[in-house]
């Protein structure tokens, strides 16, 4: 018996109070994460939730798929880990976490108003509609095909097979299939409506119209934000996110591929 | 290459086309559409110069990066409110060579079944492997240099 009472720790009396401050400050930190935030901001934002909710002392351990806290105040201690989901990119998300961030800073708010206005963010931020985003999503790769060179007939096309493929990734996404293997349905969709397109409207930049149609795909913000990570200090995070990355890459050719053989074979 | 004025309004015109185009796909506000075409007209622009002026696509992409990394953190003093991956980031994202990656990775599928025996195809794509990595590189460093130096977003 004596030995099993030391195994209980001397602060656990002092956990309840404790846990509601690290639980809503790793719920933070994966919101962050969620919204596409280098582990710079996730441990930024962490820090001012914790220390604005009570705290004394906050150590992080940023991963890949989560986050791991301990905090302290006076002798009491607690360590806590949390699950985090798939990594995207919502900057909306990102920049109201860091209007919360300030208020909680200058103590505006205690851990359970924290908690409800963590819950209504998840909840309500809002996003744009599917139509705005894939007609985003087109012009970018229109643009994107004029920097490369594509001609201006060729533009079209690559404007409706960028749209077309981001309808198709929301709608893959919603259906929760695999990430990569969605990259790899929505670039070799893009890049036969992209090369189809090109070749009807008569244009002499066919290939680059299918590369051009694909873009969409491109993690550029997971590749600048391993690059940064690394370079912060987190070169754990930064390999994870880079391996990521060439992985939905590789996804990613593969459908062009594919797409650019069925071309060969139909031309 | 020969710059020409119209050559280079085309360029930072689908610099910011591009970059609002991602900034929605971001779920960027808006009112913040504007500034993010504005970064990714910016770092066009700087390519667009700096490639004319004979530099190659990894030091051009170094200096429009850097550019936009100074002009982002000097707009940050002024307006706090504006997210830095915002402005910085998807300015650069017209710059992350998609297309060369994509070619390089199909390169080394053309060796891999066979298609080509080709040297010149083994050179063309680990060249265009290095070139994305190094492009790549160069946009990390060169944003993450002013943060690195300023540390703005920590007061943010």
């Amino acid at each position: 018996m004596d030995a099993i009472e030391t195994l209980i720790p001397e602060n656990a009396g002092a956990a309840p109070a404790l846990e509601p401050v690290a639980m809503v400050a790793l719920d933070a930190g994966r919101m962050m994460m969620e919204a596409g935030a280098s582990a710079t901001g996730v441990k930024i934002i962490v820090e001012r939730f914790a220390l604005g909710l009570g705290a004394e002392r906050v150590d992080l351990r940023i991963g890949y798929a989560s986050l791991a806290i301990t905090i302290g105040i006076g002798q009491a201690g607690i360590t806590r880990m949390r699950k985090v989901g798939h990594l995207g990119v919502n900057q909306r998300l990102d920049q109201e976490l860091w209007q919360l961030a300030k208020r909680i800073s200058i103590r505006e708010l205690t851990t359970e108003q924290t908690r409800a206005e963590l819950d209504r963010l998840a909840s309500k931020t809002p996003r744009h509609s599917a139509l705005v985003m894939a007609v985003a999503a087109g012009l970018a790769c229109a643009a994107f095909g004029r920097l490369l060179n594509v001609d201006w007939v060729g533009t079209g096309p690559v404007f409706l097979a960028a749209t077309l493929g981001q309808f198709a990734r929301r709608e893959l996404i919603a259906r929760q299939v695999n990430g990569y293997l969605c990259a790899t349905l929505v670039a070799f969709l893009s890049s036969v409506t992209g090369g189809m397109g090109a070749h009807w409207a008569g244009s002499a930049t066919i290939t680059t119209a299918m590369v051009a149609s694909i873009l969409l795909l491109v993690p550029g913000v997971p590749a600048v934000n391993a690059q940064s990570d690394i370079l912060e200090g987190h070169p754990t995070l930064g390999s994870a996110r880079a391996v990521s990355v060439a992985m939905t890459l590789i996804f990613v050719a593969a459908g062009l591929w594919v797409g650019q053989m069925l071309m060969n074979h139909w031309q | 290459m020969n710059l020409t004025l119209p050559f280079f309004l085309h360029q930072a015109a689908c610099g910011a086309i591009a970059a609002a185009g991602f900034g929605v796909l971001f779920n960027v506000r808006f009112q913040m559409l504007p500034w993010c075409a504005a970064s990714g007209a910016l770092t066009l622009a700087v390519r667009t110069l700096c490639v004319g002026a004979g530099w190659n696509l990894e030091s051009a992409s170094f200096c429009s990066a850097l550019t936009a990394g100074i002009a982002v953190q000097w707009l940050r003093t002024t307006r706090p409110d504006f997210s830095q991956n915002a402005l910085d980031v998807v300015g650069c994202i017209p710059m992350v060579p998609g297309s060369l990656a994509a070619k390089a990775i199909l390169g080394l599928y053309a060796l891999m079944i066979g298609a080509s025996h080709d040297a010149e195809t083994l050179i063309t794509a680990v060249q265009n492997t290095l070139r994305v990595a190094f492009i790549i590189g160069a946009i990390g460093t060169g944003l993450a240099i002013p943060t690195l130096l300023l540390r703005v977003r920590v007061t943010r």
